[in-house]
């Protein structure tokens, strides 16, 4: 899984480093297991998905972390971000709006071992302001909007990442920084290899 | 005798009604393109009959009248069973690039679906086959049927919950089985008709149909949010509405990334499933958060007094319109049942107008200071380019001109999309804005603005052109919001402070846009995806994958970007794919051995007639509906109205046929012509008439459609006459052929629509009429 991901263009050993450590199939429902490390994403409940590692990869290598930083998870889903995110010697807050999800996530995260993350069931358009400020903030669900308290939530410095498109086929990756004197700006990028659930056809 | 034309106009119209309505219930339990598909193909169920009554020998009548009445008892038993065992096949399409089992399960989709299908066919079939002497009254029959089924379609998804009303397709099949009843009957035959009739009786009275939505949808995520309630639901020809309630729940397209304030209470409101927009409730009707969506950019230039909403959907740029101070909204919209939810307390400054918007703009007399298309609906269809193949006449160059036309002296057109990536969507919008002002007399250089935020695209269009003064207001404006601005007259360089693109495409858009249609005829041509401005004629303003360049973008390999940007072509190509090999494997190798092992003659020429007109048929309506529905000013009433007039002109023209005896070719090369002329007249003629009122237009679309349909019933059975004669395995392949080539039509139609325009379209109509003229014109006596 973690050559084909090096194939594509992510290049950051830390990160394909921490692929390589978390095991994947322990994220993804017991029907899925088998396919744990096959480059697309699989389904968790909800409608949700386990994004493609490729992807989850790729925002994290845009991330640009290093160990000791703290990092907002927006959307924990199955909790693989973000034990990625931990690995990487990061400290982790993670938001979920499903409360199943969220259980399920926290517990998993614990039994696994990940104890730098935390995981909070609530509505991730306010963030978690008692950890704030942030170094990197992490979106894995977008609505068309980027919640203001996860702009203010960043440090001057720091970079978010979010998808747009759809919840199940990311179309497209945006990068916001904020500058030290916390101007925002933002860069539209493009996954080059992503596997999208097949949005047009289910 | 008229027993069996009336069973037979029974099955034909349960099966219209099964398809119609499985269509709708597909697009809403998975998504439009794959109901298209799924449904499309399980049509060749009708082919499918054709063959196994034309591989089996010939038989005696007796035998064909039981087989008959087991086909007829059998029919709504299938059309009450399959829906109910599809629904529960739990395939997820999404799977299916990864997952080999999901296929096992498409196919078991598509075989059941295609079952009530293959029992109705057989009922037609045998029926012709058994009234040799008058095929004209018992296909006449079957085109009536399927009129009236077209009409009662519509009818049940304004009147009953659609997974309600499928079982009235079954309650009608066992009517015409009833009809079919004889003395020669086999008595077990008998009691499973009226148990048949029974169980669709008892279906329709106690529904038990479930409607398991996509877990994909927006609708059940977001039911799914702390504290999520559904507040309402409607049921229409023209969707299913639901209105949700959730403190999770918020909808602010592209809002600035500089805004700080509060968010107002919103509802969110689902067509089908899917976000339609959001009815913001609360704050005084003048919430904060409105003046940072990029969508107010033209409130920018001051206040619009009079404002025209096109699309109001939810009414979301209403709400906009009026916390800006707008005097007076008219908020245009179709689906009546999202305006009741938008608007329930009524505001006086707000003119709720539940029309087509291009009729509006065409009947109106009023003028605004402001006419705005905003964004309705989440980014996710946009982006990966599932609205491909919808008809939208609102985003044509004819349409931007209507609206242009709307505006008072000052007045500016705003036009705001999502920023999908790669761009498409936003480009055209551009490239069409300048070709609009062209057409129209104005200078686009003077006269066109483009912004984007991090999320979404604002194109203004105003003929009469900005000022220095102006310019200045939106640099500030912009600037406070963190926008860019890529395009304003004057302009020489891209300029991107906020939000960096790959490339600067809008401002070279607007660049080429402003510089004369040469050098906008040039920038579509060079740029990757066809964005080049959309006529009436071909109104797929969100088609963007040029055809010919499929095969390079496949070629790229799984996981590229681009094959994945534009899911509705590729849904229209697997299914003209699968159409296709089940044509070759169901139709053409059974034909093939059986003649060789029967020494058949002439199935040649008399599957190739029948494929012909088979396809002609499907090629004409699909234009003629897509023409006379921008006429009628409805997708869905006018389609209808198009469709049952088409099948009912058709009909009485087949029953008309068999008063006729000889020259068989006569018929098809005179709709050959016919076509050829209306390929060069008729849109021509709906531009004109789309002014007048309602009943004048709809008389019109009649009498164009009136000769054309009644001469369309009548080449098949002068065609069975001339070309099979009484045996039946020859009206059986003649059968098959048909009904192999109308299911592989509708794909091929809509690729020549999409590609080339219904004008178009009407051309390989009339070409195909041509062709089968010829053949049974040289066919031996």
């Amino acid at each position: 899984m973690v050559s084909t991901i090096e194939v594509y263009g992510v290049r950051d050993p830390a990160t394909l480093d921490a692929l390589r450590r978390v095991p994947r199939h322990e994220f993804v429902p017991e029907e899925y297991r088998r396919e744990a490390y096959g480059d697309h994403p699989l389904p968790i409940g909800y409608g949700q998905t386990i994004s493609q590692p490729y992807i989850v990869a790729y925002m994290t290598e845009l991330l640009r972390l290093a160990p000791g930083q703290k990092v907002l998870e927006v959307g924990t889903g199955s909790g693989y971000q973000a034990a990625v995110l931990e690995t990487l010697g990061c400290e982790v807050y993670t938001v979920e709006i499903f409360r199943a999800l969220a259980d399920s996530a926290a517990d998993r995260l614990r039994r696994l071992g990940y104890a730098d993350v935390q995981v909070r069931h609530g509505d991730g358009h306010f963030g978690w302001p008692e950890a704030a400020p942030y170094d990197a903030v992490i979106v894995t669900a977008a609505a068309g909007y980027i919640p203001p308290a996860l702009i203010s939530q960043l440090k001057p410095g720091g970079r978010m990442v979010i998808p747009v498109g759809s919840v199940y086929g990311v179309q497209n990756l945006i990068l916001v920084r904020k500058a030290s004197d916390a101007a925002v700006t933002t860069e539209n990028l493009l996954p080059v290899r992503f596997v999208p659930m097949l949005s047009g056809l289910r | 005798m008229l027993a069996r034309p009336i069973a037979v106009g029974l099955v034909s119209a349960a099966t219209l009604v099964y398809e119609v309505l499985l269509v709708r219930l597909f697009a809403i339990e998975h998504f439009h393109h794959f109901a298209y598909m799924a449904v499309g193909v399980a049509m060749l169920g009708f082919g499918l009959s054709g063959t196994a009554l034309a591989v089996t020998r010939d038989t005696g009548a007796q035998r064909q009248v039981r087989r008959l009445a087991w086909a007829a008892a059998l029919t709504p038993i299938l059309l009450l069973v399959s829906p109910a065992l599809a629904t529960r096949v739990s395939l997820d399409a999404t799977r299916l690039a990864v997952d080999p089992g999901q296929w096992a399960l498409v196919a078991l989709l598509y075989a059941l679906l295609a079952l009530p299908f293959a029992g109705a066919a057989l009922v037609i079939l045998l029926s012709l086959a058994l009234e040799v002497d008058r095929p004209g009254l018992t296909y006449g029959g079957s085109f009536l049927g399927s009129g009236a089924g077209a009409l009662l379609s519509i009818a049940l998804m304004r009147w009953v919950p659609l997974p309600d009303a499928l079982s009235w397709s079954a309650v009608l099949a066992a009517l015409g089985a009833l009809a079919a009843l004889r003395a020669e009957t086999p008595r077990p035959a008998r009691a499973l008709t009226w148990l048949a009739l029974a169980l669709a009786a008892s279906a329709t009275a106690y529904p038990a149909q479930r409607l398991p939505v996509s877990p994909y949808k927006g609708l059940p995520q977001v039911e799914a949010f702390p504290g999520a309630q559904r507040v309402a639901q409607d049921w229409s020809p023209l969707g299913w509405v639901v209105a949700v309630d959730a403190p999770a729940f918020r909808f602010a397209p592209g809002l600035s990334l500089a805004y700080q304030g509060p968010f107002p209470a919103q509802t969110a409101l689902f067509v089908d499933g899917e976000l339609a927009g959001a009815l913001t409730r609360g704050s005084a009707g003048a919430p904060e958060f409105l003046d940072w969506l990029p969508s107010s950019l033209p409130f920018a230039l001051g206040a619009r007094d009079r404002v025209a909403v096109i699309g109001a959907g939810a009414g979301l740029e209403v709400a906009n319109a009026l916390s800006h101070g707008a005097s007076q909204v008219t908020a245009v919209e179709l689906h009546g049942d999202l305006v009741r939810m938008a608007d329930p307390g009524r505001n006086p400054r707000v003119r709720w107008i539940v029309q087509d918007a291009r009729t509006f703009a065409s009947r109106t007399s009023a003028q605004f200071d402001l006419v705005t298309l905003g964004l309705e609906g989440g980014p996710g269809g946009s982006a990966a380019g599932v609205r491909a193949l919808s008809e939208d006449f609102l985003h044509t160059t004819d349409a931007y001109r209507a609206y242009l036309r709307l505006l008072r002296d000052g007045g500016v057109l705003a036009v705001t999309r999502w920023l999908s990536v790669p761009l498409r969507e936003p480009v055209r919008v551009v490239m069409t804005a300048g070709e609009a002002l062209r057409r129209e007399g104005y200078r686009p250089s003077q006269a066109l603005v483009v912004a984007h935020s991090w999320a979404t695209v604002t194109v203004l269009a105003r003929p009469g052109g900005f000022s220095t003064n102006d310019l200045q207001t939106l640099r500030a404006w912009t600037a406070q919001r963190q926008l860019d601005l890529d395009w304003y007259p004057g302009l020489t360089q891209p300029v991107e402070r906020f939000h960096r693109l790959a490339e600067p495409v809008l401002f070279q858009a607007a660049l080429h846009a402003a510089a004369g249609p040469d050098s906008a005829r040039a920038f579509s041509r060079q740029y990757p995806f066809d964005v080049a401005p959309r006529s009436d004629a071909r109104p797929y303003p969100h088609h963007y994958l040029r055809l010919t360049a499929l095969p390079a973008f496949l070629a790229r390999g799984q996981g590229d970007w681009l094959p994945f940007s534009e899911w509705g072509l590729m849904a229209l190509v697997a299914t003209l794919g699968q159409s296709l090999v089940a044509a070759f494997a169901l139709l053409l190798l059974p034909a093939l051995l059986t003649a060789r092992a029967r020494g058949e003659r002439g199935l040649v020429r008399l599957g190739g007639y029948f494929a012909l007109i088979g396809f002609a048929y499907l090629a004409a309506e699909i234009a003629a509906i897509q023409q006379l529905s921008l006429l009628l000013g409805h997708p869905v009433y006018g389609v209808a109205v198009v469709l049952a007039g088409l099948l009912i002109g058709s009909g009485v023209g087949s029953v008309w046929s068999d008063r006729r005896q000889g020259r068989a070719w006569v018929a098809p090369a005179v709709l050959a012509l016919l076509a050829g002329i209306l390929s060069a007249t008729q849109l021509y003629a709906v531009h004109a008439a789309q002014p007048t009122p309602l009943a004048v237009r709809a008389v019109l679309a009649l009498a164009a459609l009136a000769p054309t349909a009644f001469l369309m019933g009548i080449p098949f059975p002068t065609g069975l006459r001339s070309l099979a004669g009484a045996r039946t395995t020859r009206l059986a392949w003649a059968w098959a052929a048909n009904g192999f080539a109308s299911v592989a039509a509708a794909p091929v139609a809509a690729l020549v629509a999409l590609e080339a325009g219904s004008q178009v379209l009407l051309v390989t109509a009339a070409a195909a009429y041509g062709a089968a003229a010829l053949l049974i014109r040289a066919a031996p006596a």
